[in-house]
């Protein structure tokens, strides 16, 4: 008896044992992947520079192409700079997850925090670049050249938290995306209407669709959009300043003169865009389930070829357009205008900002050795490390000819039909959220383009039905047919949408209020029966108003004049 | 079984007649027992009570990063911003109105289903269905929230579709987009996805009915309806009594994956539900002791239900968790 009572004593000691032991194991386990030497000994660089190392990273953007580094870019990085990188990305491109990190007080070395930076800095959790820029990195200050003074956190503080990254520097787009999309098939059998106005574009499809009322055995779809989440602001709500004549601001229209800011919602102009889109719906023009379907019933209904106009950027629908080049319905991809609501604006999708600053990498507190992460960054930022990043590996994604670099015709042709799995393969643009670097248009030492982006590059990707229709229009490139960036003044302060917001400000809540008050009425207001538009739409503007919106664009006024201030001192 | 309880039920009440004993002298005696409990102890108050400790933000307008003491304490601020929030109304309501919606559905459905399931006679027919009922249970919201809006869909939907082939309707419904149906379709869908998975628990407790019971009621003359009746459910209402006490405590913290994924910008004043505010108003915009005051209000709220429906159970049932 008494031997039985010692073996069941000793079972439960031993089932303790296990419980403490699975504890700290756990910890002992972490130490190791994290802490990694700390030896900041100068005459050990060259063997430090390729000893291994592990970098975290997260990403508050989505990377479904993401492959830990086993493509061909990232295996010839980590040879050659010894550093690994052990990335999470946020799955919906939400950045939910931010905040917790915050909370919890750990965080990986490197963080791409988009618009939440400031919780980190709040924290004390981003270290101060200033030093370590100046100090380890010659070509990341050369990246940056005279804007450096816009990547001062404020006007209180104005160390460096955050590497610009999403923003390329000196960027031009080299062609439009946005935001009025229509079938090239559609454009070919109205014999090349002009499409000026969004009553053209309504004409259009209409004819097109009194025409056609079914595509391939299934119900036509002259017109979709896509409001899942926040989708719903780029192809809901943006285009209602697109199509008025003005650039992006984010949420808020900034004046001009004043560099006074208000929600565009308030913008009588705007009134009217949407009071064109309630016509759409009552006059069935407007896929019924515009404001019930998610992205992917979206995507799919596009896919299949049958949705003769989106209006929504490029990006917003690039799996459809894939799907429809593999499935050899080329013609059933789409052209693109820029359509306004009449024509007494001019679309200033390509308004000169400067410089855009903001969104990028911030190194965090708990990253064990800043030097090697920065050090690491500025290899990406060199010139040999910008060629790897966008062209990726010489003799296999490209070849240099009489001093030229030219890729392939089978690389780029599985880039353009089969970009995921290409990225995949080859890691060619997977990075490029990490560090600074130079834009679209920007020529080497050896005169070649930084990025594999060039006008002419663009030009020959074109499927054979955008040729047709560009040619048919007079132009070589969308972009031609947009107002060209020197019509318009540079905007001071950049865009609206990044300037960073205090996190106890109230102006974040007031701005979530305003946001699920906007997610609610447009569609509503959308849907309505057009006799009740007026009243509907003002009813909107004074909940908005009681939300507390006008304190809000106040206070945001104040703020877009500080940043006015900060960067042209 | 059943003998077992007897006897034990008639040797205990001698036993504990004879010597009262202390607490520490039972502790000594089933120190063995103690000492086995422990870990598990240890794990639920790591796991369940330290984290209470943080409660503390509730009362603090907490910055991440700081100590305790560097933290400004503002008393119940943030409970009167959730108090005075016109939405936080809102989302109670909705809160409430799907969980019991789901707890009446969600209830009576899978014990029906069990019982009837129970009085099939073919064991391969009545295993399959089974298998077949609970499979979707092991389906992520996220598959299943796809499907209900495509079968609702009014472009080529199964459900429309039969509607008007059955000349019922003319015009395909947009089920998604009425407000007012929200809730009965997340009922809806949650009844599909969840009634075989909760049937197998009230199964398990018809299969361990005594057979004898059956078989002496056949004798008697009992119909399968009254079998039913006075057997099958007397027996397994020990183990409904204990669930519903426990579903009724969770009443409010119901989780908002459904809401979520079927939710859209038409249904919204429906769709959002207590978690959701908490996470979008709460953690999402950094707000932690905003969040930790929706936190608090919730568990406390849960306690205080789970404790009435005890209390209840107990008095007209003699039956109670605690």
């Amino acid at each position: 008896m008494k031997q039985k009572k010692r073996i069941s004593l000793l079972l439960a000691v031993m089932m303790m044992a296990t419980f403490v032991l699975a504890a700290c194991g756990g910890d002992s386990g972490n130490s190791a992947n994290g802490g990694q030497k700390e030896n900041g000994g100068t005459d050990a660089q060259q063997e430090e520079k390729l000893e291994p190392m592990t970098m975290t990273y997260y990403s508050a953007d989505s990377n479904a192409n993401w492959v830990n580094m086993q493509d061909a870019v990232g295996k010839k990085l980590t040879e050659k700079t010894g550093v690994t990188i052990q990335a999470e990305y946020a799955v919906d491109g939400s950045n939910q997850k931010l905040p917790l990190m915050v909370a919890s007080g750990e965080y990986p070395d490197l963080v791409f925090a988009k618009g939440d930076a400031n919780l980190f800095v709040d924290a004390g959790a981003f270290i101060d670049l200033t030093d370590l820029i100046e100090e380890h990195a010659p070509n990341i200050k050369k990246v940056y050249g005279d804007y450096m003074s816009r990547l001062k956190w404020s006007n209180e503080d104005e160390a460096i938290y955050v590497l610009p990254t999403l923003a390329a520097v000196d960027h031009e787009a080299l062609d439009a995306g946005g935001t009025f999309q229509i079938q090239h098939e559609v454009l070919k059998e109205l014999g090349y209407p002009e499409l000026k106005t969004v009553k053209d574009y309504e004409n259009a499809l209409k004819e097109y669709y009194e025409k056609h009322p079914t595509i391939d055995g299934q119900p036509t779809i002259p017109l979709t959009l896509n409001a899942d989440g926040w989708r719903i602001m780029i192809s809901v709500t943006n285009p209602a300043f697109i199509a008025t004549g003005v650039s992006d601001d984010g949420e808020y229209y900034i004046d001009p003169e004043t560099t006074e800011a208000k929600l565009h919602y308030k913008r009588p102009e705007e009134k009217e865009y949407f009071r064109w889109l309630n016509h759409m719906n009552a006059s069935g023009l407007l896929d019924k389930e515009t404001f019930v379907q998610k992205t992917d019933q979206y995507e799919a209904k596009i896919s299949s070829g049958r949705v003769l106009g989106v209006i929504d950027q490029e990006w917003g629908f690039g799996n459809a357009t894939n799907a429809l080049r593999s499935a050899g319905k080329e013609n059933r991809t789409y052209a693109r205008f820029p359509i306004q609501l009449d024509e007494s604006t001019k679309d200033a999708t390509f308004q000169d900002t400067g410089y855009v600053a903001g969104w990028g990498v911030g190194i965090t507190s708990s990253a064990k050795d800043p030097v090697r992460i920065i050090k690491f960054l500025d290899y990406l930022a060199s010139e040999e490390g910008q060629i790897l990043m966008n062209w990726g590996i010489e003799g296999e994604h490209y070849n240099v000819v009489d001093g030229k670099r030219v890729i392939p015709e089978e690389v780029q042709e599985r880039k353009t039909y089969d970009n995921a799995n290409f990225t995949k393969e080859t890691g060619i643009g997977l990075y490029n959220a990490i560090f600074p670097r130079y834009g679209d248009g920007v020529k080497d030492s050896t005169g070649n383009y930084y990025t594999t982006n060039f006008p002419e590059t663009i030009k020959e990707n074109y499927t054979p039905s955008a040729k047709e229709t560009l040619k048919a229009y007079g132009v070589e490139m969308w972009k031609d047919l947009w107002p060209k960036k020197e019509e318009f003044p540079v905007k001071p302060w950049g865009v609206a949408y990044n300037i960073p917001v205090p996190s106890d400000s109230n102006i974040n809540i007031t701005y979530k209020k305003v946001e699920e008050i906007t997610r609610k009425r447009i569609p509503e207001i959308i849907l309505a029966d057009p006799a009740k538009f007026d009243q509907l739409y003002d009813q909107f503007i004074k909940e908005l108003n009681d939300a507390g919106a006008e304190k809000m664009e106040k206070e945001y006024t104040e703020l877009v004049r500080q940043r006015v201030e900060l960067w042209n001192s | 079984m059943k003998a077992v309880t007897e006897r034990e039920g008639s040797v205990q009440p001698a036993t504990r007649k004879k010597k009262k004993k202390g607490f520490w002298a039972t502790f000594k005696e089933q120190k063995i027992l103690y000492g086995m409990s422990l870990p598990f102890i240890i794990v639920v108050f790591i796991f369940s009570y330290l984290p209470i400790w943080g409660w503390l933000m509730a009362f603090q307008s907490y910055r991440p990063g700081r100590s305790v003491f560097e933290q400004k304490w503002v008393g119940f601020d943030h409970f009167v911003a959730l108090f005075t929030d016109e939405k936080f109304y809102l989302v109670l309501r909705n809160t409430l109105a799907m969980s019991f919606m789901g707890l009446i559905v969600g209830f009576t459905i899978p014990i029906l289903f069990a019982v009837l399931l129970n009085e099939l006679r073919g064991s391969v027919f009545k295993r399959t269905v089974q298998t077949i009922s609970y499979l979707p249970h092991f389906v992520s919201w996220v598959v299943v929230a796809g499907i209900v809006t495509k079968m609702l869909s009014v472009d080529g939907g199964a459900v429309n579709q039969l509607l008007l082939w059955l000349g019922i309707i003319d015009q395909p419904i947009q089920f998604m987009a009425q407000g007012s149906w929200f809730w009965y379709i997340v009922t809806g869908s949650d009844l599909w996805k969840e009634m075989g998975w909760n049937a197998i628990i009230y199964l398990a407790a018809i299969s361990g009915i005594d057979q004898e019971q059956f078989e002496a009621a056949k004798v008697d003359g009992a119909s399968r309806i009254r079998q039913i009746w006075h057997i099958t459910i007397p027996s397994i209402a020990p183990t409904i009594a204990i669930l519903l006490i426990m579903s009724i405590g969770h009443l409010i913290s119901i989780g908002f994956e459904k809401q979520f994924l079927l939710g859209n910008p038409l249904v919204v004043d429906y769709s959002q539900v207590l978690d959701l505010y908490a996470l979008n108003y709460g953690l999402g915009m950094g707000r932690f002791s905003f969040g930790t005051a929706i936190g608090m209000f919730n568990s406390i709220v849960s306690i205080i239900l789970l404790l009435i429906a005890n209390g209840v159970f107990k008095k007209f049932t003699k039956q109670s968790i605690m």
